[in-house]
């Protein structure tokens, strides 16, 4: 199937897709971000029937009030399609794609370390990649979070306006 | 620790790392075992995390290069490449033909200074020793190489936003044609050893299975995925650089475990001194960059190559200004990873460091240093009087390492 086939496909069985999904160059199809509902309705038709059988890593993104979340899935003419997902960051959640793509389980054990997401249904383990003590309700890949107000010391984060900023020494 | 299990059976726990016998960097394995036997193994890692991605953010393109050529020591040239194409597809530059091929050849040198770095660990692991020293005595061949062409044995800082740094003159293209040949002869060798010493085979077959099935499974990419028959390989997929005018056959093999990737490794050492050998006779002449704006345009890019360890993707979001918005690097390490768990259950705990090391995780070995001048007076002493100097100490302590003969001549003629 080429890109474009790919494209057609996808529009004809999702309306919501229409003028969502775009050829960018050969070899990559890119989507604009889709709600948790959508994305889970497109990532299982693709698993299932478009045959992206490779999905290599997921890319979190700070989008101000929301998070994005970008999946990167490839077939076996290695084409790439990026489909994109949101959740508002007063409400994270997400559902894990482990179960179908296991390759998937440091990627969003990433995206709860790093971005703060609440990834439903991802299975028990070490975090990834923060160490064991960082502090809780730190996410560093948010762009509010500047790394010259945190404490390597004492592992607290201590921004202006807390009292405590300048301790990092 | 240990415990009984509903089936009566007692299981220990034994806790590997963050220090551990296979990995020079850190990692953490706790594997259970039922005798012998890892009947399950977790997998631990993150020691290593710098936040290089959100310290490209605060920086500019440019600054930006020099952090994302240290994300690995061992192939920092792939992950510049993937970077600068990614900002040249962002900026809707293209780089002039002879720096394609030069990229290409330094990736092609950094894969055989991997591949034999590599080789010597497997080696190592098993204890093969005397492989180990072969392999890393014929790397140190490569280095020396890229420390002429680049002036760095690892970090090699050739490549640019827009095309690459230093050209290469006829007499290092003479030297690295030289060097081939000579690493041509030594990996045959290899090969020859690998498929017909048999203790080397009895050892590795079966060691860290991974099918086919399991590897596009657990997403596996590099040569732990072809040695299962699985031909994916982004030099071939998706041509970059100048791979759309060299011709790269992608190497394959069913053996589907750590005999199978030592195979496909040798083997990819091979093709990869063709390809340099190719670049060579056909290097287009020409300017070696362009030049690149500060400013990269808004937009987005999923850039790829294929690094020695595998399917390297670089993600990069520029938003018009001098720095990205972000940069999301996945490794082909990060995608190998996920099949261990599998690979180590119902191994024998003696079998865990191989399996570990054949997945091919890095280390830096960026303590040597090339001093190049002493007009300052600074003590140098260079690779002959160092070896000199080892000759020397060893003499002194009654071994004559001159005197030891080695049957094989083809061996000691290329040392």
């Amino acid at each position: 199937m080429t890109e474009q086939a790919i494209v057609d496909r996808l529009c004809e069985e999702f309306d919501f897709l229409r003028d969502r999904v775009y050829v960018q160059r050969p070899k990559r199809i890119m989507t604009q971000f889709l709600d948790r509902k959508e994305f889970k309705q497109v990532v299982n038709f693709i698993h299932d029937v478009l045959g992206f059988y490779k999905a290599s890593h997921v890319v979190g993104t700070d989008e101000g009030p929301d998070l994005g979340f970008i999946y990167i899935f490839s077939n076996s003419d290695g084409i790439i399609l990026a489909l994109k997902q949101k959740a508002p960051k007063s409400d994270p959640r997400i559902d894990t794609l482990t179960d179908m793509y296991p390759s998937l389980l440091l990627h969003e054990r990433e995206l709860v370390d790093l971005f703060g997401a609440q990834v439903q249904g991802l299975p028990d383990g070490p975090r990834y990649p923060l160490p064991d003590g960082w502090p809780e309700g730190n996410y560093p890949m948010r762009k509010d979070w500047k790394p010259e107000y945190f404490d390597k010391k004492t592992m607290t984060y201590n921004p202006p306006g807390t009292g405590k900023e300048g301790d990092e020494k | 620790m240990s415990d009984k299990t509903d089936t009566g059976k007692n299981r220990v726990v034994i806790p590997i790392g963050p220090q551990h016998p296979s990995l020079k960097e850190p990692g953490c394995f706790i594997i259970t075992l039922e005798g012998e036997k890892v009947v399950d193994a977790v997998v631990g890692i993150g020691y290593n995390h710098r936040g290089l991605e959100k310290t490209c953010e605060s920086r500019t393109y440019i600054q930006d290069l020099y952090i994302i050529e240290r994300v690995c020591g061992i192939c920092s040239h792939t992950h510049s490449t993937a970077y600068c194409q990614g900002i040249e597809e962002l900026a809707g530059i293209k780089i002039p033909p002879r720096a394609a091929y030069i990229r290409v050849i330094v990736a092609e040198l950094e894969r055989l200074h991997s591949h034999l770095l590599w080789l010597g660990v497997a080696a190592h692991e098993i204890g093969f020793d005397t492989m180990f020293m072969y392999t890393w005595r014929d790397r140190e061949k490569v280095l020396d190489i890229l420390a002429e062409v680049c002036g760095n044995r690892v970090n090699y800082g050739i490549n640019t936003i827009g095309g690459v740094r230093r050209d290469l003159d006829d007499y290092m293209l003479d030297s690295i044609q030289k060097t081939a040949d000579v690493l041509e002869d030594q990996i045959k060798y290899y090969l020859d050893l690998a498929q017909n010493e048999p203790t080397l085979e009895a050892r590795l077959s079966g060691i860290g299975k991974l099918s086919k099935e399991d590897a596009i499974k657990f997403g596996a990419v590099g040569p732990v995925a072809r040695a299962a028959g699985i031909p994916d390989d982004i030099r071939v997929i998706e041509p970059y650089a100048a791979y759309g005018e060299i011709p790269v056959n992608p190497v394959t093999d069913t053996h589907a475990d750590v005999f199978g990737r030592t195979i496909v490794r040798i083997k990819e050492m091979l093709e990869s001194i063709n390809i340099i050998r190719f670049c060579i006779k056909n290097l287009p002449a020409g300017e070696i960059a362009v030049k690149a704006p500060r400013r990269i345009p808004a937009g987005e890019v999923i850039s790829r190559t294929e690094a020695p360890r595998g399917e390297n993707i670089h993600y990069i979001r520029s938003n018009g200004t001098d720095k990205p918005d972000r940069v999301r690097v996945r490794a082909p390490s990060e995608a190998n990873w996920h099949g261990m768990n599998h690979m180590l259950k119902g191994q024998y705990l003696a079998d865990v460091p191989i399996t570990i090391a054949a997945i091919d995780p890095c280390y830096s070995c960026t303590d040597r240093a090339i001093v190049l001048a002493s007009e300052n007076g600074t003590n140098v002493t260079g690779w002959q009087e160092l070896r000199q100097y080892s000759i020397e100490w060893y003499k002194k302590r009654g071994i004559d390492v001159a005197s030891v003969k080695i049957p094989d001549k083809k061996i000691i003629m290329n040392m």
